[in-house]
């Protein structure tokens, strides 16, 4: 990942800004929304247990450190899926996230929420993402 | 069309934008996929070079650039390290769900 960045700083031109988009540690939370209610049902985790996010920020802290980027913004959003039913969710992650994994725990809590009588409901996927805008710096000691 | 809908709220969107301003820049994006993130900024840009070792996604990107869009994005199957520079340099890059 550092030399991905280290190859970033030779594409930008001087001062040029970069920005990154990645998810953050935090697990993604599934729901099930009833009319306007959100009944919680569980977690996405992944396989490496998020660890390649980890990895992403380190060399980000690196390439800050080292004096090839400044940081100038950080902040984060919330991304939502909205599916209709389990198994298109799941169906959706082995196509776009394949690491994922729902446990039998929550799949069972979102088939018993999704079991209500009511026509207005969905899954809901809340993931927490970062964003960060860096500038490119030529401050780098030798 | 996937069944799945992302974000439909544009909340990315929305955070990407009061981030950046991409207005008359020459964008790398890394990692765009199938151009889900490519289309909500490249309007605004001078001109956009969008990168993914996927070919399938890139195929779909290419299919399904608007119009309006074809002549400022291009699309190349590739990854960042086997990527060709141009001889002038991007003024912001995008590292797209991607590092």
């Amino acid at each position: 990942m550092v030399h991905a960045l280290e190859k970033l700083h030779t594409l930008l031109k001087p001062g040029g800004e970069l920005i990154d988009i990645h998810p953050t540690t935090a697990p993604a939370s599934i729901g099930v929304r009833v009319r306007a209610r959100e009944i919680g049902a569980g977690w996405i985790n992944e396989i490496d247990d998020y660890v390649e996010y980890e990895w992403a920020d380190e060399a980000l802290e690196q390439v800050v450190a080292d004096g090839r980027f400044t940081l100038e913004q950080r902040t984060t959003f919330e991304f939502v899926w909205h599916a209709r039913s389990l198994a298109e969710l799941r169906a959706y992650l082995a196509e776009e996230w394949r690491d994922a994994v729902i446990d039998d725990l929550t799949a069972m809590r979102i088939e018993d929420a999704l079991k209500s009588p009511e026509r207005d409901k969905e899954l809901i996927v809340r993931e927490k993402i970062g964003l960060a805008r860096y500038r490119r710096s030529d401050s780098r000691s030798s | 069309m996937r069944p799945v809908k992302a974000d439909p709220e544009n909340t990315e969107t929305a955070a990407l934008h009061r981030l950046a301003d991409f207005t008359g820049k020459r964008v790398l994006e890394i990692g765009c996929g199938d151009g889900r993130l490519t289309w909500r900024y490249a309007d605004r840009a001078a001109w956009v070079v969008a990168i993914d070792p996927d070919a399938d996604d890139i195929e779909l990107a290419r299919q399904e650039c608007p119009p309006a869009l074809r002549d400022r994005v291009e699309f190349h199957v590739t990854r960042l390290e086997d990527f060709a520079p141009p001889l002038k340099p991007f003024d912001l890059a995008l590292l797209s769900w991607s590092l």
